[in-house]
This record gives C-alpha cells, structure tokens and sequence, in this order.
C-alpha cells in the first residue's frame, strides 16, 4: 500500500473516531464490557479446570498388604506394579511409617493412640498413583488381584464425579464464551454500522468515482480494529486488577486455594484478550460494510 | 482489451433491463455512440433514461444483451473490475452527490485521492479544472455555502479531474433554473470541444432543442428514434 494512502487511511480514522466520539465511546464501553465479562469467564474455567486436574492428578490408589507376606515377596510385588501399565509413582508405606503419620494427623489428639496398648494395626502399603486419572479404577481392580495384596482403595466417588464435574465446566465454559464472543461481534457491528450508515453517502460517491471495495473498506475496518484494541486494552487491565484483588483475597482468607499464579498467566490473558478486540472489532466492521458495498 | 484509440465508446445491442418486479425499463436496445460525440438521451419521465446511465456505469446488470464502454465488456467483466470502468468514465447527477463535510476543494481531490494519485498531481489537476468550470476562488467552501448552479459545477470538476474520455449525466439540469443551466450547458460544451464524449439524459425540451446536437429518443424503454442534430421533438 503506497504511503499517501496509509496517511490517508489513518487521517480517515482519526477524523472519524473525533467526528462520531460518543460512538466511538459507547463502541469502546462495549468491548470493554463484553471482554471483560469473556475475561472472567475465561479465568474462572481455567482455574477450574487446573484445578480438577490437580485434584486428579492426586488421587492415589491405597494397596494395603497381606500381614504375612515376606520382604522377598514385597519386593517381588514393587517390581510387578511398577512394570503395571500407566503407573506413574510407587511408594512403600511399612506400618510403622503410617503409624507415624496417623499420630502426626492427630495431633493435639495423640493421646487416643494409647489405648491401641503399643500395638499396631496397620497394614503394611503401596501407594500407587496413575499418569491417567481414568485408569485408577481399571489399576485398582487388576491390583487386588496379585499375590500378597489384601485389599486397593481408591476415593471412587471424589474421581468419578471429577471426571463429570471437569467435563460439565468445560462445556458450559465453551459454551459462554462462545455465546459472549457472538454476542460481542453482533454488539460490535451494529455499532459500527451506526458510522458506517452515517457515511453511507461518502461509500455510494467513492464507489462511483471508482474506489476499489478494499479502499473503502480499509478506514471502517481500521476504525473498527482501533476500537477492539482501545476496549480490550482497558478490559485487560480491569481483569488483571480483578484478579490481583481475588488472588490476594483468597491468599488471606486461606492459603490452600490452588488459584493459578499471577504470571504468566496474566499475560496470557491479556494478549487473549487483546487479540480477542482486535478480530472481533475487525469482524464486526467487515460485516456491517458489506451491505453498504453493494452501489 | 480497452484501448484508448477505439471509435466506439459506447456499444450496446440487443440490451434490454427487466427489473425484478417485472418492469420492462429498457427493450432491445442498440446504440453506437462514437469518441467525442455530444448525446442527448430524451424521453418523459419513466422512459428508461436513468436504466440507460446505470447500465453504462454497471450499477445494474442488463437482463440479455451485450455492452461495451470504453472497451469494458459490462455484462461479462468480474465484479473487481467495476471501479476500473468506473475510472474510466466521469458520472454527474440530478442532485449533485456532493459530501457536505469536505470543501469544494477536497470534494474534488476525494476523486483522484480514491485512486491513488500522487499528491502534487492531485493538487495541480484540482486547481486545473476548478479553473475550467470557474470555482477556483471557491476552494475553501463547503457545499451549503454554494448555490445549486455551484454544487454542480463542483460534481463536473470531479467527473473531469481524472481526464476520463466519457462523461455521462443524468439530468444534470434537473434541480436548476434555465439562466443557470445554460451555465452548466456551456461547461459541457467546452468539455466536447476538448475531446471528451459528453452523453446527457435530460427532458429539458429547450436544452435539447438549442445545441441541435444528436438526439436518442426513448420511449417504454425503446429507442423510437436517433436524429444526428435534432430537436427534442414530442411535448413532455
Ligand atoms: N429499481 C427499480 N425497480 C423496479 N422498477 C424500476 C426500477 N428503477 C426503474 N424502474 C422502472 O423502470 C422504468 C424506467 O425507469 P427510469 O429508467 O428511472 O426512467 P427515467 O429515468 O427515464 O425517468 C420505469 O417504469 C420505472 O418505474
Ligand atoms: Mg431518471
């Protein structure tokens, strides 16, 4: 494109965005408004998301051990659950080790230990995790199987409505921001389509004086691009203070709460959602000049 | 394809126009018109004179037919040649078609801008033919400080400003007063006598029968007839 032209192009855009301010604003409100709600809703999945997997990725399988088994035979079994397909970790657990650790979860409670009488009836364990978190339930079946196991337990329920819940929260995810995208685009043509129509005389004269579709459309679809980047813009920062003030938040009231860290994720999101401005304030003017092209 | 030195600037034959809703606007039509002819289209209102511009400028398809100007094959061209023809030819209408938000100047530089020319051309071409058509010390204005005689003036300088070698108007003279018609009459005249085909739709009876210049009568979208230099010859 030849220089004269692009300065053409950006004065174009400039006169416009001061000619039609309060549009200009409403359209930027818009964006911001519908990036920043597309914004949150991204997050929210996200983290979500992290977090089911996080969680799934916890779940172990308990393989607690016959009383009688020898170390030879122990040893025998570590070999044959390591070589299992999909297991990703093998811990032993001898009794004493659980022992310690149940006192330890107890606590200030410890003294409930003495009327065990210095016994211990604990078992001997495994603790298997899996690399696929739909494999525990297969993995836990085939174990109990092998000699020397007395019985593997796994949290069947926390994982299987994991599985559900996870899969429920990405669809309705993908769908909100499918709908909200849609909705931004529709938002944002029409309001472009407001300055297009007020200029619909100036199109029908450079249409007639021989201005080619791509020049017409270049300043609406720049405008419109300017727009997008400008709501995005302020979207993106609204969300990432958003999100501070949540992280923080949570961060004080109690520090387990697996909230995905600040960055990169931050950046992640407002690059997304920057983007997100650009195509959708280009999308949107394209679609509201193809009717006004037709002269 | 389109060549300069071709006689013919406007081929039509066999064209007709049936609108969607049925109208018959233009009936097997053939016209030649040669380079440097001066044309009246004449006929009462509902004719198929404006039909007959907008085929020209391919702002409609012809129904059947075929049609060249300035060398373009209108009903056969891709649409991403339309502004090529377009370029070629310089278009003026009843209502002057002005943006009212530009001064005269950059209402007429908006033609050449449009296509890319090179700024000092631009600006040289602009003052040139805002000379021709008497408006120079009016650069500045915008059109509602114009006089409708002045708007139109403007719409010429820019169908002139890119030197195409036709210059068709629909009823150019419409909205004007005879005293300043004439004014518009005379710019055309000068134009012609410059070398560039003038075709001119108009029912302006006394117009048509002062230049004696060739006469395409339409009536119901028929040519009923093609006087060399005639009269505009039927009560409007
Ligand atoms: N867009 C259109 N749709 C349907 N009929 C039309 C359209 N434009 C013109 N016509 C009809 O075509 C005929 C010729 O119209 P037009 O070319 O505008 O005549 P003129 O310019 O001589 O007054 C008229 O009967 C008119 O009603
Ligand atoms: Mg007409």
């Amino acid at each position: 494109m030849k220089f004269r032209t692009t300065e053409y192009f950006i004065k174009e855009v400039a006169t416009s965005l001061k000619r039609n301010n309060w549009m200009s604003l409403a359209s930027i409100g818009t964006v911001t408004i519908s990036l920043f709600i597309l914004g949150l809703f991204l997050m929210v999945v996200v983290n979500l998301d992290r977090m089911a997997s996080t969680l799934e990725s916890q779940v172990q399988i308990s393989v607690y051990l016959k009383d009688d088994i020898t170390k030879e035979q122990t040893e025998a079994l570590r070999q044959k659950l390591n070589s299992l397909q999909g297991i990703d970790t093998v811990n032993y657990i001898s009794k004493e080790d659980a022992m310690k650790r149940f006192s330890e979860r107890l606590g200030d409670q410890k003294y409930l230990l003495s009327a065990l009488d210095e016994t211990n009836p604990l078992p001997n364990a495994f603790e298997i995790t899996v690399k696929d978190p739909q494999l525990v339930k297969t993995a836990s079946k085939e174990v109990e199987n092998f000699p020397g196991v007395d019985t593997a337990v796994y949290a069947q329920d926390i994982v299987e409505h994991l599985f559900d819940l996870t899969r429920l929260i990405r669809l309705i995810g993908l769908a909100i921001i499918i709908f909200l995208a849609g909705a931004t685009i529709f938002i944002i043509s029409n309001t472009i389509r407001l300055t297009v129509f007020a200029r619909r005389k100036e199109i029908a004269i450079m249409k007639y004086v021989g201005a080619t579709d791509w020049f017409i459309r270049w300043p609406f679809l720049l405008e419109g691009v300017v727009l997008g980047f400008l709501g995005g813009n302020i979207a993106a920062i609204l969300l990432r203070l958003a999100y501070m003030a949540l992280t923080q938040k949570i961060y004080d009231m109690m520090t387990f709460f697996p909230l995905i860290p600040l960055y990169p994720f931050l950046t992640y999101i407002t690059i997304i959602i920057i983007l997100s401005g650009i195509v959708i304030g280009a999308l949107g003017s394209v679609i509201s000049i193809k009717r006004f092209l037709e002269v | 394809m389109k060549s300069p030195t071709e006689i013919n600037v406007i081929k039509m034959k066999s064209i007709s126009k049936v609108y969607d809703n049925g109208a018959v606007a233009l009936d097997n039509v053939d016209i030649t018109i040669r380079r440097g002819e001066f044309v009246f289209i004449v006929g009462s209102s509902g004719a198929g004179k404006s039909t007959f511009v907008k085929l020209l400028l391919r702002e409609i398809m012809p129904t059947s037919g075929h049609l060249l100007v300035n060398g373009y094959n209108v009903k056969k061209m891709p649409n991403r040649e339309i502004p090529y023809l377009r370029r070629s030819l310089g278009v003026i209408f009843q209502d002057y078609r002005l943006l009212p938000n530009k001064t005269v100047y950059e209402n007429v530089a908006f033609a050449m801008r449009v296509i890319e020319s090179p700024r000092r051309l631009i600006l040289r071409s602009v003052n040139s033919v805002l000379d021709v058509v008497g408006l120079r010390d009016k650069y500045k204005c915008f059109p509602s400080q114009l006089s409708g005689g002045e708007q139109q003036r403007v719409a010429i300088a820019r169908a002139i400003v890119n030197n195409p070698a036709l210059i068709i108007a629909d009823e150019p003279t419409g909205n004007l007063d005879p005293e300043t018609s004439w004014e518009i009459m005379d710019i055309f005249q000068r134009i012609n006598a410059a070398g560039t085909t003038i075709v001119m739709a108009t029912h302006d009876k006394m117009i048509v029968d002062t230049m004696q210049k060739r006469v395409l009568a339409i009536e119901d979208g028929r040519i009923v007839r093609d006087e060399a230099s005639g009269g505009y010859g039927y009560e409007v």
